[in-house]
């Protein structure tokens, strides 16, 4: 993993370009002026979106508030998929920045998980890592960590902070050379036309006959349907 | 979590998902080399993506965030003043007019807002001033009070030293005024004293007088009785003469006829000259007339020079030592024989002669008295005067015929036996003579005083022969062959010389030394010293060996307190504070005996007899008592 700093480096300071504005149906004292902000690819929706929250609540009686909540083009966003996820799979075609309508009302209960604080996010997103860690190592490195381990790979994902992240992530991601890698390679795959939301399939990083597996021979065994470029699919791959 | 996302959409808009593309089409390649290949198509398929995704609005986003910021700013302050208008003027105002108080409103608001920046950091600033201030006045107050806390303590303590101050000078006239009434009564103390002086000088002149006319009258009646005697010596000398020659002798018995007749006539003292005329005349008949009869003569003769040289100040007997008597062994008294009141103030010294039969006490009333001590009674004998002040040690010579005392008037003073009036008074001292003793050379005395000299005196020339500076208060000393021994205040014992009067040796005591006796045979040294114990050394070893003796009740009376050796050199006696005498044997080292209960006060010295029979001891308070084994 160390050659790949650079790459990784990117990856981390992905940045989507995002207009957010009110749903013209909310009570406000005067009008709403948009709020742009570049949202961290890497990141999850309720956890950078506290300005835009303070910013228009300055329109707003505090009697209108509820949960705010987020749409585009008319489908809640699921805050519990990182943002790059959620762009590439609703916006990926559209003109930048991406236009995102806010909401202060009528929660949509059926289609989004309630979010009253950043502990929730939390609580999803280490859930996630030990999901991951179970398939990559039997859950070895993630139980081995400290509680303060934990907290700072939290802490590294909710302030930003790329050294701080990776300096316990490189735990997760090592694997032993004569292993050959990990486990099971940790993916889900999300589709926008099904009933599912997403694949998951286990599957090792090792062919049978030695060869390393790729990206395309994972879509080729798991979701042959993406491959000769037909339909839209997303990879999320939890690595 | 690292998200990587692969979009394959219809349209290939998104270069992320083509480098993902081919970044994989790559990987199945599956060669070594080109591993880093895709990697970097990676790179730089995620570099396109944030070129047109991140870096194109980066900066539009910011700049639109400021002014955003900037437009709520002014709107906030807007919304409050320029509401009222469109009331006022009911919106007729035009638009044009609006906009421009609007920028001209803007315009001020800036410019207030510059003012209220630069107020608000003046006003900062004096706000730090202000702070500092009150530190400072808060300083200032509490060194205030600081200060008035002092002054008041000062005030208090001022109060405090008034009062002190008031107290003193109350106490300084009280003292002034009993200063003047001491002094008032010092005075007639003195004028008393004066008159008291004089009332004993008259005594003492009278005494004198009252003693020449005895003297005269018993030289009278001395020459009377010889006369007489002369006449009957001469008459029954004469028988033998009258028979063998002469009528001359005759005629001369009728001639001391005669004369004898007129001899008892002439009682009167008047003419008592005349009378001794008379006799020399007589003698000198005789002398002229009776050459034939030389005993008479040589008896007459020897009976006047014997008159004679009583007076002198040097006789030959005194140059021959007299027998000495050695007591085989003492015996320790148990009982009292005799108690009585034996001056008329209190007691110092009290010493037998050595013939046992003769003591002499000497007191604070200025006299030494002798008594004859015979079958267990002692009876006065004589009162030898002469000392202006209180004696403080007394000895008879080794013949007994001479007795020596020291005094408090700075001298020493030498009696004969007989005569009340002192042959010698040795003065030099400057302060009291504390002890005297004679010499192992006859004709000398030593002298111990408080004026830290000890001193050798010739008895023939009557004067101080040698004196020894010593640096302390001498208490008392004794003399051995060519030796003195004394005791001292500072807590030592000096051995000098006798010739050069230099220290030969000086050995330390317990405390101050009180006294110090030395056995018959000039071998053993006793001290007493003030803290109640009594020490005993052989002179021969002058080792640290030395026997002390204690008892529990003993107690050291004064600084003069006298113990001394029973002439056997088996006993120790002493008289303690409590009234008791004490006696221990040397022997065992213990306590023989302690005879109480008859003296009521201390008891200054103590005597034993050289026969071993007598211990005598005497107190403060005028008592002697006589001890005795019988």
């Amino acid at each position: 993993m160390a050659d790949d700093k650079d790459v990784l480096r990117d990856v981390w300071f992905g940045r989507i370009p995002t207009c957010f504005t009110l749903n013209p149906d909310e009570v406000t004292e005067r009008e709403a002026e948009p709020y742009y902000l570049l949202l961290p690819r890497v990141s999850y929706l309720t956890l950078v979106t506290d300005k835009v929250k303070k910013h228009f609540l300055k329109v707003m009686k505090a009697e209108d508030v509820e949960e705010m909540w987020f749409e585009y083009e008319g489908t809640p966003l699921k805050w519990h998929y990182p943002i790059g996820v959620l762009f590439d799979f609703h916006a990926s075609n559209t003109v930048l920045p991406w236009n995102i309508t806010v909401h202060f009302k009528n929660f949509p209960d059926r289609d989004l998980l309630h979010c009253p604080s950043t502990s929730v996010v939390e609580a999803h997103f280490m859930s996630s890592i030990k999901e991951a860690d179970a398939l990559k190592h039997k859950s070895q490195v993630v139980n081995d960590m400290q509680k303060k381990d934990h907290k700072q790979l939290w802490m590294g994902l909710q302030n930003d902070k790329f050294d701080q992240f990776w300096a316990i992530n490189r735990k997760l991601m090592e694997y032993s050379t004569e292993e050959g890698g990990f486990r099971y390679i940790p993916f889900r795959i999300y589709q926008t036309m099904s009933d599912r939301p997403f694949f998951q399939k286990l599957f090792r990083p090792v062919s049978p006959e030695g060869n390393t597996h790729t990206l395309g021979d994972l879509l080729n065994e798991v979701f042959p349907a993406a491959v000769p470029n037909e339909g839209v699919a997303t990879a999320n791959l939890p690595f | 979590m690292a998200a990587v996302t692969v979009t394959n959409g219809h349209t290939m808009t998104d270069s992320a998902g083509a480098a993902q593309r081919s970044g994989r089409v790559l990987a199945e390649g599956g060669s070594g080399g080109s591993a880093e290949t895709w990697k970097r198509h990676i790179v730089r398929q995620l570099k396109n993506r944030d070129l047109s995704q991140h870096a194109m609005f980066q900066d539009l986003i910011r700049f639109y965030t400021q002014l955003l910021e900037k437009s709520n700013l002014a709107k906030g302050i807007l919304s409050s003043s320029v509401r009222r208008p469109p009331a006022d003027s009911s919106g007729l105002m035009s638009s044009l007019q609006l906009k421009k108080t609007t920028g001209e409103l803007a315009y001020q608001v800036v410019e207030l807002q510059q003012q209220i920046k630069i107020k608000e950091c003046v006003l900062e600033e004096q706000h730090a001033r202000l702070m500092e201030e009150e530190c400072r006045l808060t300083g200032a107050f509490y060194a205030r009070q600081e200060v008035r806390e002092q002054v008041e303590q000062v005030k208090k303590k001022n109060g405090a030293l008034k009062l002190e101050y008031d107290t003193l000078l109350e106490k300084q006239r009280v003292a002034e005024t009993r200063l003047r009434e001491a002094e008032d009564k010092g005075g007639h103390l003195l004028e008393d004293m004066i008159h008291l002086k004089q009332q004993a000088a008259d005594r003492m002149n009278n005494l004198n007088e009252r003693r020449s006319r005895a003297r005269a009258m018993k030289l009278q009646k001395d020459l009377l009785s010889t006369a007489r005697s002369k006449v009957t010596m001469d008459s029954s000398s004469s028988a033998p003469g009258s028979r063998s020659a002469s009528p001359k002798n005759k005629v001369g018995e009728e001639t001391t006829e005669r004369r004898r007749t007129r001899l008892f006539r002439a009682q009167d003292p008047v003419i008592r000259l005349k009378v001794v005329k008379v006799y020399q005349g007589f003698l000198h008949f005789l002398r002229s007339a009776s050459a034939t009869s030389p005993r008479i003569l040589t008896s007459i003769k020897e009976l006047f020079d014997r008159k004679r040289r009583g007076r002198s100040v040097c006789s030959l007997e005194e140059d021959l030592m007299g027998p000495v008597g050695i007591c085989l062994a003492a015996r320790v008294p148990v009982r009292a024989l005799q108690v009585l009141e034996a001056h008329e103030q209190g007691i110092n010294a009290v010493r037998f002669s050595c013939s046992s039969d003769l003591l002499a006490t000497g007191g604070t009333d200025r006299v030494i008295k002798l008594w004859e001590v015979r079958a267990g009674s002692m009876t006065h004998r004589t009162t030898l005067d002469g000392s202006t002040e209180g004696i403080t040690c007394v000895e008879f010579d080794p013949t007994g015929s001479r007795v020596l005392a020291a005094s408090y008037d700075k001298s020493a003073l030498l009696w004969l036996l007989d005569d009340p009036v002192p042959k010698l008074t040795l003065t030099g001292h400057s302060r009291k003579v504390t002890a005297a003793r004679f010499s192992s050379s006859f004709h000398r005395v030593v002298t111990g005083s408080a004026d830290r000299t000890i001193r050798l005196w010739d008895l023939h020339r009557a004067a101080c022969v040698q004196v020894a500076e010593v640096g302390s208060y001498c208490s008392d000393l004794v003399c051995s062959e060519n030796c003195i021994i004394s005791g001292h205040y500072d807590s030592k014992i000096r051995m000098w010389d006798t010739r050069t009067m230099n220290c030969l040796q000086e050995f330390p005591a317990q405390g101050k030394v009180t006294s110090l006796d030395i056995s018959a045979e000039h071998r053993q040294l006793l001290s007493c010293c003030r803290d109640d114990c009594l020490q005993l050394v052989d002179l021969r070893r002058w080792s640290n060996e030395r026997m002390c003796f204690r008892a529990d009740g003993f107690k050291c009376g004064s600084d003069s307190t006298k113990a001394v050796i029973s002439p056997d050199g088996c006993f120790l006696a002493a008289g303690s504070a409590d009234g008791a005498v004490y006696i221990w044997n040397v022997s065992t080292g213990n306590l023989e005996t302690r005879l109480p209960d008859k003296h009521s006060s201390s008891i200054n010295a103590v005597s034993w007899s050289l026969s071993g029979e007598y211990v005598v001891s005497v107190d403060k308070s005028k008592w002697a008592i006589l001890w005795s084994d019988i």
